[in-house]
């Protein structure tokens, strides 16, 4: 079977800050790959580049057998794809139920009532805040609107940086979880940037280790999880 | 206190403190949306002033009072609307994309406003007796109508302006929370990153802000000349003035406090001034065997004297004032256990 | 009949203009403050002149000379302009002011040498005193806000003090009518002339001199990041006031030398097209934070301002219409020149140069001694 999405000899950066280099890694069809490494190694911006936010200098993005490196985060957004930023995934100043309708933004309305009805089925935290602004909500929450927003789109491939940065460890694990139904129960196609690096090499099919911009490991996550030397070295894992 | 204010001028203060808060109002709509400090917003409303003597000269010359004030309005609305629209898309968009800065931006407001003066002060002085044959030398507010009311005499484009402010915001508070456009634009004064990330059309947003902002100022300003003593563009010098005064009360980021705060600096240079000289000419000045002092003149001192109070003690103006724990601090309301985090 | 069109006005002009731009470009193009209520400031020069100047020229000539003084009151009284009870009264009032000032206060100082010179020192003394203290006043509530509110604060001070203190209040300068300023020398215009040369010159050193001392590197660096001047431990408020005070100051020489050649314009003389906004546009076309290109950038402009003046003396049979709408014109060119530059080239024609500091080559040695 064909990768959903594939990356070659991918060189990005912002503006003259080259970041990325050379990177080549494929994800499969309902796969969760884990992208970890240090602080700057560049895993944010492998999603940025991803979705056309970062610039690419070189290389290529194949997404379902089409070449999209150079497509606008919109037209990408419609092909399928969807991008969670770390910070300020959501409008603080709208409503919660504003919020799940700008996420439906270019669907018909019809379409959209009906999705805003099924996410609710699976967050039903949100359906006693429709009302509320999203502000009022707390951060763990806030990332769980994020997604059911994302949701919303029905896309194929989720990329989400870092979700589970600043929160408790209950909220974390809440969010780890709503990821790993993402793929078990909807059959979503996720590439998870995550600095708490068990956490997401538990529940991860690959793994992407980045050092400097620079592949240092790519293969099974059980396995870089059982690595100590790049564990140790790179991500602060326990002997 | 009520003594010596006559209805006919609390009506006119409330009638010019209305188009200053629409002025103001839209002000900070392209504000929040852009990041433009518009210097050229009190000439826009000027263009609304032209409308009205042209449409007077030319087609509703023994029409007065209603009538006229709706089809200036409108004509105004209109006029202004576009034209902001295509000051923008022809100079500031280009430029803005260019990697102009915060002053290069101001500085074409600034080159905008001269401009655009230049061309209406044209069409003006070429006027005498060419264009406006049959305005020359007459006052425009004498196209107003005066009601009878309460045993006293108002002015109907006093009672009309506040109308028009009140239906104006109403349907633009529904707009922003009630359409889909208007929510959307509400995602990209918040976040333009995200809002795009979600489809919108940011550069459709900000060329629809640019139109609703100059519309409201060509209304305010169509319905303004009614009041001015000259209809001269180089009013618009000192309006804006006040425009900006009532923007920085409201937090210069907020549009709803901008109009709030337009509002208020109007009622403070009217009536705020007339109370102020009430007060000093009848206690102050006999008590303390002080000179007269008529500070009529002085009214958009008011302006600046708020401005400056407002910078210095809440920077952030109206918007920034914790409602809820003042309300709460006073007794009125319990307070909340969340503090609301800081708008960005 | 066509004459030079570059008189000795337009080479006033030229100077004055000069002084202008680079004060301005001490605060826009070195520090990044967006004066837009430049205007003001040349005011206060003049009206250190105009509403205190010729005051102070009455006082001393009734000190001076009391006898001289009872004369012009009385010629005052003889053609019914009025009863007067000092000649400083006089000399301060609209309807008496010129007759006064005229012929006995402006011979009575030439040939007073000494004091004049007294005078005039007062005179500048005040301008600069009182220009400091506007610019101190004017900006002291925003100096710590984002560039916005300063440009929206200094624009609101300027016109309401042109537009309306000293229009409406008759007691300071006369109000609409206005009254003359002290006029130092025989001839105004050649003492404008060599006042503004003098304030040019001086003007141009000090703002090269300044450039390149640390203050200039602080306010570049106030200018490029404000917070990061902050963290180098800039006081970035101090070093916006004290900027927009020293720069207010030297506006105020271009008010003082261009009021002797035209010792009655009223306070709405210096509107903010023509102080504020032209200043601005000269700057951003010879280049921000370059006191030669601000000095070639007034230069061109004022070339094209003239010539565009001088139109309708070149095509024949002009009607009234055109020359009504000339100075219209000549403000719209100025616009669209503005906004073309800021396009295409907003470094202006003479880029900034990076500031000099000492010789590298010099830090390495003296590091190896």
């Amino acid at each position: 079977m064909a990768p959903i999405l594939e990356v070659k000899d991918l060189n990005a950066g912002y503006g003259r800050f080259h970041i990325l280099f050379d990177l080549n890694f494929k994800v499969d069809e309902k796969e969760i790959l884990i992208v970890v490494g240090p602080n700057g190694s560049g895993k944010s911006t492998t999603l940025k580049a991803i979705f056309g936010i970062a610039k690419v200098y070189s290389g290529g993005i194949i997404y379902r057998g089409e070449d999209i490196t150079r497509l606008p985060p919109h037209e990408k957004a419609k092909k399928g794809l969807a991008y969670l930023p770390q910070t300020n995934n959501v409008f603080a100043e709208l409503t919660v139920e504003e919020n799940l309708r700008m996420a439906g933004y270019t669907l018909p309305p019809d379409v959209v009532d009906e999705r805003v009805r099924t996410v609710l089925e699976s967050f039903p935290f949100l359906k006693s805040k429709l009302h509320d602004k999203a502000k009022s909500l707390s951060g763990g929450q806030r990332q769980l609107l994020a997604m059911a927003m994302t949701l919303i789109r029905e896309p194929d491939l989720m990329m989400f940086d870092e979700p589970t940065a600043g929160l408790a460890p209950i909220a974390a694990k809440e969010v780890v979880e709503k990821i790993l139904w993402l793929r078990n129960d909807l059959g979503k196609t996720i590439i998870l940037v995550e600095q708490n690096a068990k956490l997401g090499l538990e529940i991860g099919d690959n793994a992407l280790l980045l050092v400097s911009g620079r592949i240092a490991y790519y293969g099974s996550a059980k396995d870089l999880l059982a690595n100590k030397d790049l564990g140790r070295l790179y991500l602060g894992l326990a002997k | 206190m009520a003594a010596g204010i006559s209805l006919y001028f609390l009506m006119a203060s409330i009638g010019y403190a209305s188009a200053l808060g629409l002025l103001s109002m839209g002000l900070s709509l392209t504000f929040v949306t852009t990041k433009v400090a518009n210097f050229a917003h009190g000439t826009i409303a000027m263009i609304g002033g032209i409308t009205t003597l042209f449409l007077i000269d030319r087609y509703m010359y023994n029409v007065k009072g209603l009538p006229l004030f709706v089809t200036s309005a409108l004509a105004g609305f209109i006029i202004a609307g576009v034209t902001a629209v295509v000051l923008y898309l022809v100079i500031l968009k280009p430029l803005a994309d260019r990697g102009s800065d915060v002053i290069g931006l101001m500085i074409a407001t600034f080159a905008i406003d001269i401009m655009l003066q230049s061309i209406l002060s044209m069409i003006l002085n070429l006027a005498h007796g060419k264009h406006f044959p049959k305005l020359f030398g007459a006052s425009v507010q004498s196209w107003d109508v005066t009601l009878n009311c309460c045993g006293t005499q108002i002015a109907e484009s006093h009672v009309f302006l506040p109308v028009a402010a009140i239906i104006l915001t109403i349907l633009f508070h529904l707009f922003l929370t009630k359409t889909k456009f208007g929510i959307a634009m509400r995602a990209t004064i918040e976040n333009p990153d995200l809002a795009e990330v979600m489809g919108v059309n940011t550069k459709a947003v900000y060329t629809i802000s640019w139109f609703i902002s100059g519309a409201l100022a060509g209304l305010a300003g169509a319905l303004l000349v009614f009041s001015l003593k000259d209809t001269s563009p180089n009013n618009s010098n000192l309006i804006i003035v006040s425009i900006f005064a009532g923007s920085i009360l409201g937090g210069l980021g907020n549009v709803y406090w901008g109009l709030i705060g337009g509002f208020l600096i109007g009622l403070a240079e009217k009536l705020g001034t007339q109370l102020l000289n009430l007060f000093y000419n009848n206690y102050l000045a006999p008590s303390l065997h002080l000179p007269p002092f008529s500070f009529v003149n002085y009214e958009k001192l008011m302006s600046l004297g708020l401005v400056i109070i407002v910078l210095l003690t809440a920077p952030q103006g109206l918007a920034g004032i914790d409602w809820g724990g003042l309300l709460s601090r006073m007794g009125l309301k319990t307070a909340r256990s969340r503090k609301p985090e800081r708008e960005v | 009949m066509i004459q030079n069109p570059f008189t000795e006005t337009w080479i006033l002009l030229v100077l004055v203009y000069i002084i202008v731009t680079i004060s301005l470009n001490l605060e826009a193009g070195f520090t990044g403050i967006p004066n837009f209520g430049k205007a003001v400031f040349v005011f206060m020069g003049a009206w250190a002149a105009q509403g205190i100047g010729i005051r102070l020229a009455a006082y001393l000539l009734e000190k001076t000379d009391p006898g001289l003084a009872a004369e012009a009151l009385k010629h005052l009284q003889e053609i019914g302009i009025g009863t007067y009870k000092s000649l400083v009264q006089a000399a301060g009032d609209t309807d008496a002011n010129r007759i006064v000032v005229t012929s006995y206060i402006y011979p009575y100082f030439q040939h007073h040498l000494a004091l004049a010179a007294l005078l005039f020192t007062a005179v500048l003394a005040i301008a600069l005193a009182l220009s400091a203290a506007m610019g101190l006043f004017a900006s002291f509530a925003a100096v710590r806000l984002r560039e916005e509110y300063l440009a929206i604060l200094l624009l609101s001070f300027s016109e309401l003090m042109v537009m309306v203190i000293f229009q409406q209040t008759t007691s300071l300068n006369g109000g609409p009518q206005g009254i003359w300023a002290m006029r130092f020398g025989s001839n105004g215009l050649r003492t404008a002339l060599i006042l503004a040369a003098v304030f040019a010159a001086i003007t141009f050193l000090y703002a090269e001199k300044l450039a390149n001392s640390p203050m200039g590197r602080a306010m570049r660096a106030v200018r490029d990041d404000e917070i990061a001047a902050g963290v180098y431990g800039r006081d970035v408020a101090r070093i916006r006031l004290k900027v927009i005070m020293v720069s207010s100051m030297i506006a105020a020489l271009a008010g003082l030398a261009f009021i002797q050649a035209t010792p009655s314009t009223v306070s709405m003389g210096f509107d903010r097209v023509k102080w504020t906004f032209f200043p601005w546009a000269y700057l951003i076309l010879g280049g921000m934070a370059n006191n030669v290109g601000a000095v070639l950038g007034t230069v061109i402009f004022l070339i094209l301002q003239r010539l565009v003046q001088l139109l309708p003396v070149y095509i024949s049979g002009t009607s009234t219409t055109i020359m009504t709408i000339i100075p219209y014109l000549s403000n719209i060119l100025v616009g669209v020149i503005i906004i073309l530059v800021l396009y295409f080239r907003p470094q202006g024609i003479l880029p900034e140069k990076p500031s000099k500091t000492v010789d590298f080559h010099r830090i390495l040695v003296e590091e190896g001694e």
